[in-house]
């Protein structure tokens, strides 16, 4: 059963050893030669602007969480619809009683102040 | 209600009526405390009286019998077991006569937190004399780890200067050992079927293998407790340490739990074991002897000296027990009403002096002879009870043990009392000793020194000869009529050593 | 599909309920004490619809959740615990300034995990219970925030309890790649099916070892236990109390549940494990807990080794005449502890100051074993209890914390751990010393305490000192309820 395995093993040994001998070559053999521009972070290009670790309002983190909480459970919605048919009225309340779970957790983020900006 | 009737329940807790009472008088009151106190162990006392009457000398068995299921579910038989036969029922009138004697004791002695003092107290005698009456292993066990609580507080609250460190070390010694009693306990129970003692005895037929690590398990508790050489260090310091009542009742009471445990466990339940390991206790026992006679003839404080003579006195009591005839085990059972009357008399009147002097020191004592006459007569006549001199309790004792191991079969040797009897003759030595520097020659600089602070050295006073006088009457009835005595524990005894001569021939 | 039967979670079912309504309710209640009451109300109704359940039994949700004996004991163990839990906080979050009503909330989420854990029948249930459980700890145990203790203690549980997390769920995997089915009873089958030294079967061991370490971390096993001091000291105290009874129980009720049930083929490779990190969770926790001088800490410790002395419970649980007894030991002693610990914590609570007093240095803040001196003279009720509850963990009678070591040591005997039993005595024996210490203070020692009276904080250590006292000399009733709990199971 393991021998099906071998292809896959095979092929991560010859990706392993053709990175390891292109690097290694251009590591032993290439020019090195450090400048002030080389050492700038890169930016598609563009001369960068400020410093390179910039800080963000912390705010952003409470709506990037609340963004990723009802964005993905909305997610839930698609599978729930695809076999909607099949689930009937059992598949209804089930997914009511989702939503109104998150319906208590968005009420809860909204009166708590959660949602405002200032 | 029937329950609280049987007289063997009423005797172990009725002084919970007095700690219910304690409760609810107010901590300053401190003599309506006192009398609280002695008037509800002066009732026990009267209950054990009672019991008394009621006991049938003549029956070897378990009598007055209190027997409730308590634990049966899931395969455990735990009953609520009481009974009294001839080898406690001594015991048990020590332990509530001592205590309103020592709750007497602690009269002026005790006046920091009066009502934790006698809470503890009382609580302390209801685990004493269920320790003796319990015939079940699990009740027995609850007793004989529930002394330990009221003791610890009874020296660490109210002890001397190391006090807490003394606390500690009693209840981390006294533990260590029931702990591996405790997993015997198990064993029993559950490989066995039973709790309790008659029917455990009964059943029998524990392997001869078996019985001995069972045996071990048992005795490191009881060894440790009263206490056998070399697991005897944690005495001193607890002696030394105790208030006069706490040490009264350690002397008399909590190191005879340790005998009688050998007596009513070890030697009925594995009886085989113990005919092995009688040549291994009494030797021990003959070293706790000399030793304990030796190292208190070096001691300069007065508690350390009475403390080691322990050690020494209930080496007797081992060698008695383990003599394994009835000569030996009577003899073995009076020592330890002996000891706990003449150890506890001398407890009581290092006390009383101790609570005018503040000071244990052999060096500073001397002459008091002439300046407390009655102090000194009481105290000659406790110290030679202590040293067995014929005609008072301590040489029945002695003796009667002495002619045991003499005749033991399972010993073999007279070797055994041949070393035994040194230590009578080194009882002697340390004894005088400790009379001669107290009371003889010049005076000692405590009388001076008391004197300075206005009122001179006083002779016992009402309370406190009526503190010491019942042990002195005791004292005298033992050493010139023990009969009596001896008659209340014959049959149990002899029905005991019967189980014995059937073990020691099975083994042959 | 086969219709469901809600009445099979009815209590879990209402107290989740309950938690996300009590959720909006707090938005607009002002006092946080009316919080406070709904959530121990919700808690209580949904103890009386446990209680009702007494000798019920059945399965729901495709086997996957359970009600039997085992469960409804537990459940109601849990409820009560999260009753206690309440009842030290009322006055707590105040006093500390950490009033919050989210606080009963999570508590309430918390139960119903650890309820869940009780009922699980399927591996994915124990892992979800294990979340639902968990996260809300989490919280709590930040509470204090912006307390950096407090903090520190939530961030320290976080990373390990998801570590853990990790642990159970790869378990969790290899075992179902070994059997092919989550269900407990599932499992059984197929390894009965597998015994015959397959490779399966080496999955199967692997896999149940990886949740016995997952497990092991929530209740704090040696050598998964090093989250445990930092995390019970830097807890606001009662939510460390809570977390101290709630996740042992739970994770012992799985533990419980899932060997007992799933692996009992598997005995003789766990039950030498067992028996080590017993053995080493006792021997460990005591010795370290002799050097503690921080009250918070040294129940840390003292936890950490009543995990080893209920593990003991556990060691022969392959042996088919002694594992009945010993599991109804294992859930008898976490009566025990659990009623002993809400004890001394309650006791701890009473002594803590919100704000300390830079100027005297350490034990500023009422948590030093030092600050304990002179109780047993002002506060002689407080100290008495306090008394009770260190004799209880240490095993003195007459304290229920004795009655649960005499079961839990008679299943080591009866199971023939002799050894094991001869350790965990000798170690009671060291923990006779630390926890001695707390009393020599409170007694031998003058000092001037200072301690909080709170109604609620009051009961709690009132009833549980005379519970503590009473239970251990009626022990037959609980007892008898907690092996009729086990009968079912096997």
């Amino acid at each position: 059963m393991l021998l099906e395995y071998i292809a896959i093993g095979v092929m991560i040994a010859l990706a392993t050893v053709i990175a390891v001998i292109a690097i290694g070559l251009g590591e032993l053999f290439g020019p090195k030669k450090r400048s002030s521009v080389k050492s700038e972070p890169y930016e598609s290009g563009i001369a960068p602007i400020g410093p390179g670790t910039r800080r963000m309002p912390v705010r952003f983190y409470l709506i990037a969480v609340l963004f990723i909480l009802f964005d993905i459970e909305v997610i839930f919605f698609l599978p729930w619809a695809v076999v909607f048919r099949q689930l009937g009225l059992f598949g209804l309340a089930e997914m009511a009683i989702f939503i109104v779970i998150l319906l208590i957790g968005y009420i809860y983020a909204w009166k708590k102040g959660a949602l405002e900006w200032e | 209600m029937e329950f609280i009737l049987q007289p063997l329940t009423l005797m172990t807790f009725f002084p919970l009526l007095g700690v219910l009472v304690l409760l609810f008088i107010p901590g300053d009151k401190k003599n309506a405390l006192r009398w609280t106190a002695l008037i509800a162990s002066l009732i026990t006392f009267l209950i054990s009286i009672w019991v008394l009457t009621m006991f049938n000398a003549s029956n070897p068995d378990l009598q007055l019998v209190a027997k409730y299921n308590w634990i049966t579910v899931a395969g455990w038989n735990i009953q609520y077991y009481l009974g009294i036969d001839g080898l406690s029922i001594l015991l048990v009138l020590l332990t509530t006569f001592l205590s309103p004697i020592s709750i007497l004791s602690t009269w002026t002695a005790v006046e920091e937190r009066v009502k934790e003092f006698l809470l503890f107290f009382l609580l302390l005698e209801v685990g004493m004399t269920g320790v003796f009456l319990a015939q079940d292993l699990f009740l027995f066990y609850i007793f004989w780890e529930f002394t330990l609580v009221p003791m610890y507080f009874l020296i660490g609250i109210w002890g001397g200067p190391r006090r807490i460190y003394a606390a500690l070390k009693f209840f981390l010694y006294t533990m260590a050992g029931s702990i591996l009693m405790l997993l015997a306990i198990l064993w029993l129970g559950i490989y066995q079927g039973t709790f309790s003692v008659p029917d455990l005895i009964a059943k029998g037929g524990i392997d001869p293998h078996t019985q001995l690590w069972l045996f071990i398990a048992f005795a490191a508790a009881f060894a440790i407790k009263v206490p056998m050489w070399p697991l005897h260090s944690w005495l001193p310091d607890a002696h030394v340490e105790a208030p006069t009542a706490g040490s009264v009742i350690l002397a008399g009471v909590l190191l005879k739990m340790g005998t009688y445990g050998f007596l009513r466990f070890n030697l009925t339940l594995f009886p085989q074991a113990a005919v092995q390991a009688a040549p291994v206790i009494a030797v021990l026992a003959v070293i706790g002897i000399i030793y304990g006679a030796a190292v208190s003839y070096a001691q300069a404080d007065i508690k350390k000296l009475v403390a080691y003579s322990s050690v020494s006195h209930l080496g007797f009591v081992m060698l008695g027990l383990f003599a394994l005839n009835p000569q030996g085990i009577q003899g073995g059972i009076l020592q330890m009403i002996n000891h706990g009357l003449s150890t506890g008399a001398l407890f009581l009147l290092v006390g009383m002096i101790y609570e005018q002097t503040h000071t244990r020191e052999f060096k500073v004592y001397g002459g008091l002879w002439k300046v407390t006459p009655i102090f000194g007569t009481i105290f000659l006549i406790v110290s030679l009870s202590s040293m067995g001199l014929p005609g008072l309790n301590g040489f029945v004792g002695e003796f009667t043990i002495l002619l045991g191991a003499f005749g033991s079969t399972v010993l073999n040797s007279p070797w055994y009392a041949g070393f035994a009897a040194l230590g009578v003759i080194m009882a002697a030595v340390y004894i005088l000793y400790m009379f001669q520097k107290m009371f003889m020659g010049p005076e000692g600089s405590i009388v001076e020194e008391v004197r300075k602070h206005g009122h001179a050295l006083r002779d016992l006073n009402w309370r406190e000869i009526v503190t010491i006088v019942p042990l002195l009457i005791f004292i005298f009835w033992i050493g010139l009529y023990p009969a009596p005595f001896f008659h209340l524990m014959a049959p149990s005894v002899d029905k005991l050593t019967a189980a014995f001569q059937a073990a020691a021939l099975a083994m042959r | 599909m086969p219709p469901l039967n809600f009445s099979i979670i009815l209590p879990l079912l209402v107290l989740t309920v309950w938690a996300c309504l009590l959720l909006l309710v707090d938005l607009f209640v002002k006092n946080k004490g009316i919080t406070a009451l709904l959530a121990a109300l919700g808690l209580a109704i949904s103890l009386g619809i446990t209680l009702s359940q007494v000798g019920a039994t059945g399965t729901s949700f495709n086997n996957m959740v359970v009600l039997d004996g085992f469960s409804t004991f537990v459940n109601a163990l849990l409820l009560v615990s999260g009753l206690f839990g309440i009842a030290l906080a009322y006055g707590y979050v105040k006093r500390m300034g950490i009033e919050r009503g989210e606080y009963y909330t999570l508590l309430l989420f918390s139960v119903v995990g650890m309820m869940l854990m009780a009922q699980a029948a399927d591996l994915i249930i124990v892992f979800l219970a294990l979340e639902m459980l968990s996260i809300p700890l989490y919280v709590l145990a930040a509470f204090a925030r912006p307390n950096v203790n407090s903090e520190e203690a939530g961030l320290k549980y976080f990373l390990l309890g998801a570590f853990s997390t990790g642990f159970v769920v790869y378990g969790i995997a290899l075992v179902f790649g070994a059997t092919r089915t989550t269900s407990l009873a599932g499992i059984v089958s197929a390894a009965n099916a597998a015994s015959s030294g397959t490779s399966s079967l080496l999955l199967l061991t692997i896999g149940s070892a990886l949740i016995l370490v997952g497990l092991g971390f929530k209740v704090a096993a040696v050598p998964f236990h090093m989250w445990t001091p930092d995390v019970y000291q830097g807890a606001p105290s009662a939510v460390t109390a809570f977390m101290a009874a709630g996740a042992k129980i739970a994770g012992f009720a799985a533990l419980l549940r899932v060997f007992s049930l799933a692996f009992p083929s598997l005995a003789s490779d766990i039950t030498p494990i067992i028996a080590v990190i017993s053995a080493l969770t006792m021997i460990v926790g005591n010795i370290i807990a002799i050097a503690q001088t921080n009250i918070k800490r040294l129940l840390a410790y003292s936890s950490i080794a009543h995990a080893g002395y209920i593990l003991m419970a556990f060691v022969p649980y392959g042996q088919k005449g002694v594992v009945a007894t010993s599991v109804a030991a294992g859930l008898f002693y976490l009566v025990s502890y659990a009623l002993t610990n809400f004890g001394a914590w309650a006791v701890v609570i009473a002594l803590e100051k919100a704000e300390g007093n830079p100027s005297t240095g350490s034990g500023q803040r009422g948590l030093e074993i030092a600050d304990y001196a002179g109780i047993g003279r002002k506060h002689p009720a407080l100290a008495a209890a306090m008394t009770v509850f260190m004799f209880s963990l240490t095993g003195i009678p007459p304290t229920l914390g004795f009655v649960g070591k005499f079961y839990l040591f008679r299943a080591a005997i009866a199971g023939q751990f002799y050894l094991l039993a001869v350790i965990g005595v000798l170690t009671s024996l060291i923990s006779a010393y630390y926890y001695l210490r707390v009393v020599v203070t409170m007694y031998m020692r003058e000092g001037e305490p200072e301690t909080t009276s709170e109604p609620w904080l009051n009961l709690t250590w009132g009833l549980a000192a005379v519970l503590t006292v009473i239970v251990s000399l009626v022990p037959a009733p609980l007892f008898d309820w907690a092996s009729q709990a086990v009968l079912k199971l096997f």
